[in-house]
Formats: structure tokens, sequence, C-alpha cells
């Protein structure tokens, strides 16, 4: 038989257990692996777009509740991170609930809308975990896209309302012609 | 006999100097524009995507604006030099009256579309979004301006006065147009997301930017826009159907 008092003490002892259990839980990032699958360094034109492929892994034991992933990018020149605003139409990806060893994959299409060079990361995060889980990073190099045809455009510029006062003269010439 | 009224117009308008300079100094804006899009340094990193689409919000937003000063006057002018009396009397119903109207303020936006077209060449070079660009400038163009058109024929009809058509009007423009140029940050919350639904130049723009800068360019993945900018223009002649039957129960000459 176990006396009262001894046993009070071990049923705080036990809660005390539980509780530290749930703390460390609740510090640790959730049990997934985030894969990126498409190449470590995405080149291109401002403008181009580019496809980052990954996937992402449950590999506890357990189903990992409220998750939701997002972009993450920085400009490595400036040390900044960007707006992701003209970058891509989808900046964060609720999937909810992930079952134990389920893998999902995980598409963004960006568009480079500025030249420069970037690092980019997928970051997840699930509800009772404080810390998140990233992915390793996928470096952009964006080459500037040259608008500059001064060439081009002059003519048109010029050209286009001279031309239209040429007939803006013509049509009154004839009008007073006629009259 | 609305294509009399609408030659007549027509050599009103485009006829002489006075008459035609605003096209000219439209085409003055564009090539300030165009030059300084592609030549500014600043103005250069931005997308090409993004310049066209900025041309294009120009393009429109000054025809609408033409239209509208334009088309306020187009009817108002005969009450108030006093044709109207005359022009009724002869063979010439309502009908073909704002229809030959109508035709001639399309014919404006042809003017200014045409214009416009060495611009949207010039800066979609290298794009391969030339004829999307020109093709869903003068579908939107044409669907924006028939819609504000037969709104303004409306008004029209309704206070017979060009200087209060023209308030009027302009108001409704910049009331439409002043969301639209709202950022999108601007617009998370319930009330801007219906109104930027329904307002035709939020679809205008919106239309373009999938076209221009999404690469969206068949007429079904820009449907949600194009659909919008139809039931404007149905809501409009609505309004103008029912302004032409009070006007003509209520005759030429009214007695107020």
């Amino acid at each position: 038989m176990i006396r009262p008092m001894k046993k009070t003490f071990l049923l705080s002892v036990l809660l005390l257990c539980v509780s530290f259990v749930t703390r460390a839980h609740a510090a640790e990032a959730p049990p997934l692996s985030m894969q990126i699958l498409s190449s470590k360094t995405l080149s291109g034109t401002a403008g181009d777009y580019v496809t980052v492929e990954g996937q992402i892994m449950n590999t506890g034991l357990q189903a990992v509740n409220d998750l939701t992933t997002y972009l993450s990018l920085v400009d490595t020149q400036n040390k900044l991170p960007v707006d992701l605003e003209d970058w891509s139409a989808e900046k964060g990806l609720y999937i909810g609930t992930i079952d134990a060893h389920q893998a999902l994959p995980l598409n963004w299409k960006i568009h480079f809308v500025k030249a420069g060079t970037y690092s980019l990361i997928i970051v997840a995060e699930a509800a009772g975990y404080e810390i998140p889980q990233a992915s390793t990073i996928t470096k952009f190099n964006v080459s500037p896209k040259r608008n500059l045809n001064p060439r081009q455009v002059l003519p048109v510029a010029l050209g286009t309302p001279i031309i239209l006062i040429f007939i803006l003269f013509l049509v009154t010439y004839k009008r007073r012609v006629e009259e | 006999m609305f294509t009399h009224i609408w030659k007549k117009e027509i050599q009103g308008e485009l006829y002489t100097w006075k008459s035609m300079l605003w096209l000219v100094i439209a085409s003055l804006l564009f090539s300030f524009t165009s030059y300084l899009l592609l030549t500014n340094k600043e103005l250069s990193l931005l997308d090409q995507t993004e310049l066209l689409w900025l041309l294009g919000k120009i393009i429109v937003g000054v025809a609408l604006l033409i239209l509208t000063i334009d088309a306020s006057s187009i009817i108002n002018v005969e009450f108030e030099r006093e044709t109207a009396e005359s022009l009724f009397l002869s063979p010439v119903s309502l009908r073909d009256f704002i229809l030959g109207k109508l035709l001639a303020s399309i014919t404006l936006w042809a003017a200014v579309f045409l214009v416009s077209i060495p611009y949207i060449i010039v800066t979609s070079a290298g794009s391969h979004l030339a004829w999307a660009f020109i093709g869903y400038i003068a579908l939107l163009g044409m669907l924006g301006v028939v819609g504000f058109v037969f709104l303004i024929f409306g008004i029209s009809l309704l206070y017979r006065s060009s200087k209060n058509t023209i308030t009027t009007s302009l108001i409704i423009l910049l009331a439409f147009a002043t969301p639209a140029l709202f950022t999108s940050a601007l617009k998370n919350d319930v009330v801007s997301q219906v109104f930027s639904k329904i307002n035709p130049i939020d679809n205008i723009f919106n239309s373009l930017d999938n076209v221009l800068v999404d690469y969206k360019i068949s007429v079904i993945e820009n449907w949600q826009f194009l659909l919008p900018l139809v039931i404007f223009c149905a809501i409009t002649f609505l309004f103008l159907f029912l302004s032409a039957k009070r006007f003509t129960q209520q005759g030429i000459i009214r007695n107020d």
C-alpha cells in the first residue's frame, strides 16, 4: 500500500516530468525535413520566371498539425529582406496536417523582379513548436534587363507628334481650299 | 440616318486645328512617357512587362479622360445651341441621334488607340507581347469607353447642361480611377476588394496586369475582368435607355 503522502509526491514528480517533456517538445522544431529539389543556384534576367521545387516530409511518428510554409527572401547585396509582393503570387502555403512519414511537394513560381543576388529559404511553422524548420538556401543571380533603347524610341517619340501635326496642316489646308 | 449625325460630328471634331490639338497633346504625352520609361536609368530597372502595364494604364486613362469630357458636351451642345429642336423636327429619331453621337465618341477612341499603336510596338520590342498588348488595349478600352459613354449620355439627357454633365462625369471617373490606383496593400479589406471587383477601371488595369505581367493572354484567363466590364456596359446602357425614355416623355422643351 502506498501511503497518501507518498502518492501525492509521486504524482507531483510525474506531473513535473510531463511538464518538462511538454516544454522540451515546444522548444523543438517540428519533425520535418525539407528538401530543395531544384538547383541550388537559379539564374536569369529580370522579368524571367523560375520554379523553386521542394519537398516537405514528416519524419516523426505523429502527425504535425496546423502546418504553414512560407518563403523568405533576402537581398544579399544590400543585406535587406525583400518584400515578396511582386516576386511570388503565393507567399505562403497552408498545408494543415501532414501525417507521419507523409511527403508533400512544394512548388513556388518566382518572378525575378530586380537585378541582384538573393537568398531564398522555405520556412515551415507548426502549431505547438516554438522553432520553425527551414530549408537549405537557394541562391538567385538576377541579371538586369536592359531597356535602354533610345535609338528605337526616339524616332517614334518625335515622329508621331510631327506626323500628326503634318496631318492637321493638310486637313486644315484642304478645308480652307474647299471653302 | 445615324451615319449622317456621325459624319457631321466627326467633321466638327476632327476637321479643325482647335478640335484636333488634343490628339497631338495626347501623342506628346505618350512620347514623353515611353521615352522616359525606355531611357531613364531608374525606370529602366523595371521589368519590361511592368513598363508595358504602366504605359497601358496611361493610354486607357488618357482615352477615358478625353472621352469623358467630349461625351459630356457632344449631346448637350445641341440643347445649348438650341439646335436640338430643328434636329428632332427632321426625320431623326432619338435612337439615331444617340447612335450617331456614340459612333462619333468611339471614333475619337479609335483615334487615340491608333496614335498609341507605335508606342505600344516600340515599348514591347523583344517581349513578344506587342499583339496581345494591342489587342487587349483595343478590347478593354472599347468596353470601358462604351460603358462610360452610355453613362455620360444618360446623364446628358437628364441634365441637358454641359457644365453639370462634365462636373458629374469627371467626379464619377475620378471616383472609379482613384481606388484603382491604390496599391494592393490598401485593398486588403472586404469593402475595397468588393469595390475592386465591380470597378470598371480596376478591372481594366487588373486585366492588363494579368496579360502583361502574368502572361495570361487568353480571353478565358481574363474572363473574371471582362465579365464585370460587360455587366458595367449593360447597366449603363439600361441607365441610358431609362434616361432616353424620360427624355421622350418630357419632350425637347422641358417644362421645369
